[in-house]
């Protein structure tokens, strides 16, 4: 994403998590805002173009370069906004036509894109910048450094460069990048301010709608994904009490004989199924039923022996659940 | 005391060895119901109403209360009953492992079924010696009948439970039955024939009619002694049996 200029600083470093979109966007709207929010989250940063309230542009970009803007941009926003635990928001005031020439930037029409400065007459491109009366962004730069020149009706508004947080009024920065080998030139030009001003996102989005789906689905996803969890959780209980289940059945079939696996299965049903071996109330029944039963069969030893050898085992059953 | 002697004297040994038999094994079985499942009160119970009908017979004026010898046989009826309602219980916590029920509810339900066969005995006239042996007959065939009944539930509670500790004392139960069908199966062979004591006391002194006993007399007498025999083991096979099953419970 772009360095872009921090002019008057409103906020800065406030938490997304949060904050509400469509508050934040009322909020600047209707204080006639003009300059530009951007959102910081770990692997995106989002920038909002407001020209007095209104706006003018949303751009969402990617860690990959991916860029969406408009609707899809503020979509994409506010699924950010519900779905990421961390970010920050920073808001900077601007002028009007500085935040003219940032709509440019980002939404603007690409005049040039990725021109090598080498291979054009950058004086006569100059030129014709003034001639006619363009506004717009200029962007130099090189794999290591990049400058801007915001241009309002043909006339440098300013200079910015990465290294700097605002705009300059000395060209020197943008000239020294000009003259680095394998420098590139990127031109965007836009309407001017007054033309923008028709502009208002806002106006033709549903931003609460939005917002309210992106938290519905983010719910959704969270409960499906809880759901995933106590499923597999749940299986995972079920398995350890059939193999708690079969251990218990083993050491009753010892004692009692083949017998002993019915009494087992019997009991269990009568106590409602294998979760009432982990269940204090439901074991002291379940033991008490085999007892009762094995009296019938086995001697008053036997039964001890069996007695003490299932207790210890569903009391460690008990502690790994 | 001189007349207590004389009592002794008149009775029958061989009945008094088969009490005393009966006595133990009932008071053995008994102590074993106590602390144990309601299965086994039912049995146990069973085997002591044995021993209770078994003890009238050492009276020697016995035959002299006929309301009272009557009541003798419908106990020993109500024992067999009692014994048959425990296996049939057992058996069914074999196939479903349930047990269900109150023990009060058994001491309760045979007391209720004495009682009320006493009342029976009250409110009817006086048993004649023909009743009392139609009486005997009955409580005799239930005796052989439930037997057979009662070993084949032993054989299947057997095949269910044959690889835990308690499996050999049905096994020992088994012999206890074979025993037991064989007395009183032997002695109800004489009542049908008619060459029983009591139908030939009947025919003596009350009735016109000619027994054919003289012509069958060795099969007679074989039948009675392997009744008289066969009662004696029982008593004593059914003492062990219980002997035995406290040893394998312990």
């Amino acid at each position: 994403m772009f360095l872009l200029p921090k002019g008057n600083p409103l906020f800065e470093n406030l938490a997304v998590s949060k904050l509400k979109l469509p508050d934040v966007l009322t909020k600047l709207s209707n204080g006639a805002f003009t300059g530009y929010a951007s959102f910081v989250f770990q692997a995106n940063t989002a920038l909002l173009v407001f020209e007095a309230g209104k706006l003018v542009s949303v751009l969402v970009e990617g860690q990959n370069g991916k860029r969406e803007s408009g609707f899809a941009a503020l979509s994409a926003l506010a699924e950010l906004m519900v779905t990421t635990g961390s970010g920050a928001l920073n808001v900077y005031k601007l002028s009007k036509d500085l935040t003219m020439c940032i709509h440019a930037l980002l939404e603007g029409e690409t005049l040039y894109k990725a021109q090598e400065l080498k291979l054009i007459d950058i004086k006569t491109l100059l030129e014709k910048v003034k001639e006619d009366q363009m506004n717009g962004c200029l962007r130099i730069y090189t794999d290591e450094h990049s400058a801007m020149i915001f241009y309002k009706d043909g006339n440098p508004l300013g200079f910015f460069h990465d290294g700097s947080s605002d705009i300059e009024t000395s060209s020197s920065e943008s000239q020294k990048i000009a003259g680095l080998p394998g420098a590139k030139i990127d031109l965007f030009s836009t309407q001017s301010a007054d033309e923008l001003m028709g502009t208002n996102l806002l106006e033709v989005t549903n931003i609460q709608k939005i917002w309210d789906t992106s938290v519905a689905q983010h719910k959704s996803e969270i409960d499906r994904t809880n759901l995933e969890r106590q499923e597999r959780d749940k299986k995972a209980v079920s398995q350890k009490l059939a193999e708690l289940e079969e251990h218990v059945k083993s050491i009753v079939g010892e004692y009692v004989g083949k017998v002993g696996r019915g009494i087992v299965d019997k009991e269990i049903s009568d106590n409602g199924g294998n979760a009432c071996l982990i269940d204090a109330d439901g074991a002291e029944k379940f033991m008490k039923g085999i007892e009762r039963a094995a009296k019938l069969l086995v001697s008053g030893t036997n039964i001890k022996l069996m007695m003490e050898k299932l207790s210890s085992t569903i009391s460690i059953a008990k502690s790994e659940f | 005391m001189e007349s207590f002697i004389e009592l002794l004297t008149q009775m029958n040994p061989f009945n008094l060895v088969q009490v005393l038999f009966w006595g133990l094994a009932g008071a053995i079985s008994f102590y074993f119901s106590i602390g144990n499942a309601r299965v086994w009160t039912s049995i146990s119970i069973g085997f002591f109403l044995i021993f209770l009908a078994q003890a009238y017979q050492l009276n020697p004026l016995a035959e002299s209360y006929p309301i009272l010898e009557a009541y003798h046989y419908i106990i020993g009826t109500v024992a067999i009953m009692t014994i048959s309602h425990g296996f049939l219980e057992y058996y069914v916590f074999c196939r479903t492992f349930e047990i269900s029920g109150n023990k009060i509810v058994v001491y309760l339900s045979t007391l209720a079924v004495l009682i009320a066969s006493a009342v029976f005995l009250y409110i009817n006239p006086t048993p004649s010696p023909n009743t009392i042996r139609n009486i005997s007959m009955i409580e005799n065939s239930i005796w052989v009948f439930l037997s057979v009944m009662n070993l084949e539930l032993i054989r299947k509670i057997y095949s269910v439970i044959k690889d835990s500790d308690i499996s050999k004392g049905f096994i020992a139960f088994g012999i206890v039955f074979v025993c037991i069908f064989i007395w009183k199966g032997s002695y109800l062979y004489l009542q049908i024939f008619q060459w029983d004591k009591d139908w030939q006391n009947i025919i003596a002194l009350m009735t016109d009619e000619v027994s054919n006993i003289d012509e069958y007399m060795g099969r007679v007498q074989f039948s009675q002694e392997v009744s008289r025999y066969a009662g004696l083991l029982s008593g004593v096979s059914v003492g062990a049996t219980f002997t035995y099953m406290y040893k394998l419970l312990k």
